[in-house]
């Protein structure tokens, strides 16, 4: 068979569905090294990758990842009662971050799931998963539970800054723009930048640059003439407190 | 049919996992090859929860999903050995495996065992998962799918899902669906077909 007609089979090939006929056809090209059906194959394996990714989206419960990680000590160390040991210290630390972990996870979770609603430039989508991918990056949710008012998520990160998702933003008048504002512990805000938010009232906005974590008191965002303040002129949209991070 | 509900929640953490990440797993490749366990949790931070909603959806069952996310996770940390760090894509191979050791199950609940098995594993060959282009792999490319996935008929929609998450051979979704082999495989062959087309077209558009 030609590889054109071989195209139709490289889903069913990598998914291990093919009949022995069929399979052994491609085999055989791959094995002469034939380029275009490496490629063909490469696409299917990743059309099977985001196919399979569109699964409706369930979290596994904590103990998964614990029972994963004890059994990875055991084997590794493989010195019997140390490694037994390293598996129970990992035990004992992954039920004491426990709850942590589980209220940053979800809360990323979220913040995962509102980037992909905000229309933004590809760099910036890229810059503001790096952001979340940063164990260093502490998400503080605000708005929740509220119907109307803006919702989202402010994550700071010592090195990386300040990165805001929000949503249900007001629409701006005309002339108008968004001010954030970085407000240490009873300082006054410091300009953080402006951003519009865009038709569905969503925005990403990010303060780039190193971030004194520990003096942080609260992240906020107000409504500001559009070449900006240099203090907050109107009473914030939202107000995030991040103290104590 | 309940597998019918294809689609709709998963996608927008689906993308963020598989998509925008793989670029920047050199690293992370790395430190699992050096068997750091830190890495193993750092990797499952990733892909465990996609990993368990695949599997779930294969299964049906949280406890044997459970087991089948650890299984998965154990067959990456012990074959990483041969994945490639610079080149590989670890999301679309830690999927992968995720998927078969979820179809590897079912086939064994339903006696379906028995070749099968081999060719499952030998498609979860790391080396397999290196080499690809940029573009096969870009949030683009998996907006893209979905509105090509949305195009296809309710019959095209249950072979992919029959084969994906069932692991249906064309034959044995004949048989299920009561459908001679052939219809079964002109649905599965213009599914396909409508899904690539789709990408192509918005390659070169
Ligand atoms: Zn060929």
């Amino acid at each position: 068979m030609t590889c054109d007609e071989l195209r139709d089979m490289h889903e069913l090939y990598s998914l291990g569905l093919l009949e022995r006929e069929e399979k052994g056809e491609i085999d055989a090209h791959l094995v002469r090294g034939c380029d275009t059906c490496r490629k063909n194959l490469k696409d299917a394996l990743a059309v099977n990758a985001i196919l399979m990714s569109f699964s409706p989206d369930l979290a596994p419960p904590a103990r998964v990842k614990r029972r994963l990680l004890a059994s990875l000590g055991v084997k590794r160390a493989g010195w019997g009662w140390l490694g037994a040991l390293a598996a129970a210290c990992m035990l004992v630390l992954a039920l004491w971050l426990g709850a942590e972990e589980r209220r940053r996870a979800s809360e990323l979770a979220d913040a995962r799931h509102s980037l992909i609603e905000i229309s933004v430039q590809r760099d910036r989508l890229q810059q503001a998963i790096g952001f979340l991918n940063d164990p260093e990056t502490r998400p503080v949710s605000f708005g929740k539970g509220q119907p109307a008012p803006p919702r989202g998520t402010v994550l700071v990160n010592p090195r990386s800054g300040v990165l805001l998702i929000a949503s249900n933003l007001p629409p701006l008048a005309a002339g108008r723009i968004y001010e954030m504002w970085v407000i240490p512990k009873g300082g006054t805000p410091r300009p953080a930048g402006l951003f519009h938010s865009d038709a569905a009232g969503t925005a990403l906005h990010i303060l780039s640059g190193p971030l004194d974590i520990g003096t942080l008191g609260v992240v906020a965002v107000t409504v500001e003439p559009e070449s900006g303040s240099s203090a907050p002129t109107t009473t914030p949209v939202i107000a995030a407190p991040v103290a104590g991070l | 049919m309940i597998f019918l509900k294809f689609l709709p929640a998963g996608l927008a953490y689906a993308f963020l996992q598989v998509v925008l990440r793989f670029k920047e797993e050199t690293e992370l490749a790395r430190r699992l090859k050096a068997r750091e366990p830190e890495a193993m949790a750092e990797l499952y931070d990733r892909y465990g929860r996609l990993t368990y909603s695949i599997i779930y959806r294969v299964v049906r069952n949280t406890a044997v999903a459970e087991d089948l996310v650890q299984e998965t996770f154990l067959r990456v940390w012990n074959r990483v050995h041969s994945f490639d760090q610079q080149r590989g894509a670890l999301g679309p191979w830690v999927l992968a495996v995720a998927r078969n050791r979820a179809i590897d199950y079912l086939r064994s609940i339903d006696g379906r065992m028995s070749a099968g098995a081999l060719e499952l594993d030998r498609m979860e060959n790391p080396a397999l998962f290196s080499g690809f282009e940029d573009s096969a792999l870009s949030i683009d490319r998996a907006r893209q799918l979905k509105n090509a996935f949305e195009k296809l008929t309710p019959s095209q929609r249950t072979v992919i899902e029959l084969a994906y998450f069932e692991g249906m051979s064309q034959t044995e979704m004949a048989d299920r669906l009561k459908q001679p082999l052939g219809t079964v495989k002109t649905w599965v062959r213009s599914a396909l077909k409508i899904l690539r087309d789709e990408l192509i077209e918005a390659a070169t558009a």
